[in-house]
């Protein structure tokens, strides 16, 4: 039936034409909300709840799609409870808590809330632990530890996570006091080397937030000078000839080279620098 | 003497050198070839790669690396770098005061 044809195809058309139309104005609207400063970025401002609800269950969906692959070790005969725990105090704690013990400032005033883990640590799988906490949450507080812990450290933490809500308050207090000698292992190796891990490097070390570096995108930053052609370069910080090897003394020890220097000291361990010095010598060939 | 002189733009106040000559400062940068070790802006031939590059000076928070960035500072640096960093590769430049506040300024101005 040809007037039927017509019929379907009309409609059709009008549904396409509505979705453009939509999309259109749902763009519009986006742009206007974010011009006109109305869109608040503060943190006392709280999200919708179909926000938190998409946030949860994203990272949840996340999560499980890139930690399946995760062979877990046998925490109980390889992973040091002890050493988990230095990690936890040193780098956990403060935003997390533990039982009994409340987060500090620096965990109260974010948004989203750092979780508390009695919950997830009890019920999440040891690899959705472990990627987590190797990986971090983006656009949330939680920081990727991969570039801090060592892999047996991160291991050793999530075993001490899956302690710890099996805890009372007194029994992680008689823990937390005995255990002061146990230290949380930082990384001693880089990997195999690649463009995008060393692009992942110079983030996790914090070095786009004061320099532009080639074939990255960050914040625009004037704090330090570009590393666009950087094997252009002559000098660094204008006191050491330009080589690999000199750039890889730098990075790890800037004051070292060049005492008045602003360029702080980032824990930078040397393979992670050879790494990071090879990326910016290569940069723009 | 105030030497200081805020200048907002979009928010922000950016450093200016009082009594310097921008336009002045540029001849000066060309005259005392700074463009062999230094990119800039504006200048002809300035396309060095020894030292950094010194375009968007005025919102760079850091000079050399080792002080805040304010005009006076600058103006020092200029003339004498290796008073205020010994081991800076940055020569001392035997140029007048006002030939140094003159650069500084255009620095402050270009892009």
């Amino acid at each position: 039936m040809p007037a039927g044809k017509i019929a379907n195809r009309h409609k059709a058309l009008f549904i396409a034409t509505g979705a453009v139309v939509l999309v259109v104005i749902g763009a519009t609207a986006g742009v206007v909300l974010l011009l006109s400063g109305a869109f608040s970025t503060a943190a006392t401002k709280q999200h919708f709840r179909i926000t938190y609800r998409i946030l949860e269950q994203g990272l949840k969906y996340s999560v499980a799609s890139n930690a399946d692959d995760i062979v877990v070790p046998d925490l109980d005969r390889v992973a040091d409870i002890d050493v988990g725990h230095a990690c936890y105090r040193e780098h956990c704690l403060q935003c997390h808590g533990a039982p009994g013990v409340a987060r500090e400032p620096l965990g109260r005033g974010q948004l989203p809330s750092p979780s508390s883990l009695a919950e997830s640590a009890r019920d999440w799988p040891a690899a959705h632990l472990f990627y987590v906490t190797q990986q971090g949450v983006r656009m949330s507080g939680m920081p990727a530890w991969e570039y801090r812990i060592s892999e047996q450290g991160l291991w050793a933490t999530v075993a001490f996570l899956k302690a710890m809500p099996r805890m009372t308050a007194d029994e992680y207090k008689r823990f937390a006091s005995s255990n002061t000698h146990a230290q949380c292992p930082r990384p001693t190796t880089a990997g195999e080397y690649s463009t995008e891990r060393a692009q992942i490097m110079l983030r996790q070390y914090a070095c786009d937030n004061c320099h532009i570096i080639a074939g990255m995108v960050g914040p625009i930053t004037h704090i330090g000078p570009s590393l666009v052609d950087w094997r252009e370069r002559k000098y660094i910080a204008g006191v050491l000839p330009n080589t690999r090897e000199n750039l890889v003394r730098w990075i790890v020890d800037p004051q070292g080279v060049s005492p008045h220097t602003l360029m702080p000291d980032l824990e930078v361990i040397e393979p992670h620098a050879e790494q990071m010095a090879r990326y910016l010598m290569a940069a723009g060939e | 003497m105030v030497m200081l002189a805020g200048c907002a733009g979009d928010g922000e106040s950016l450093p200016r050198v009082s009594g310097g000559d921008a336009e002045r400062g540029r001849v000066v940068l060309d005259r005392y070839q700074c463009g062999v070790c230094h990119v800039i802006p504006g200048v002809p031939s300035a396309f060095g790669k020894v030292g950094p590059a010194l375009d968007q000076y005025a919102q760079r928070p850091y000079l050399a690396g080792k002080f805040p960035n304010e005009p006076e500072t600058l103006v020092r640096w200029i003339l004498d770098a290796p008073s205020m960093a010994p081991q800076t590769a940055m020569p001392a430049i035997a140029m007048s005061h006002q030939d140094a506040r003159d650069a500084a300024a255009y620095l402050y101005t270009s892009d």
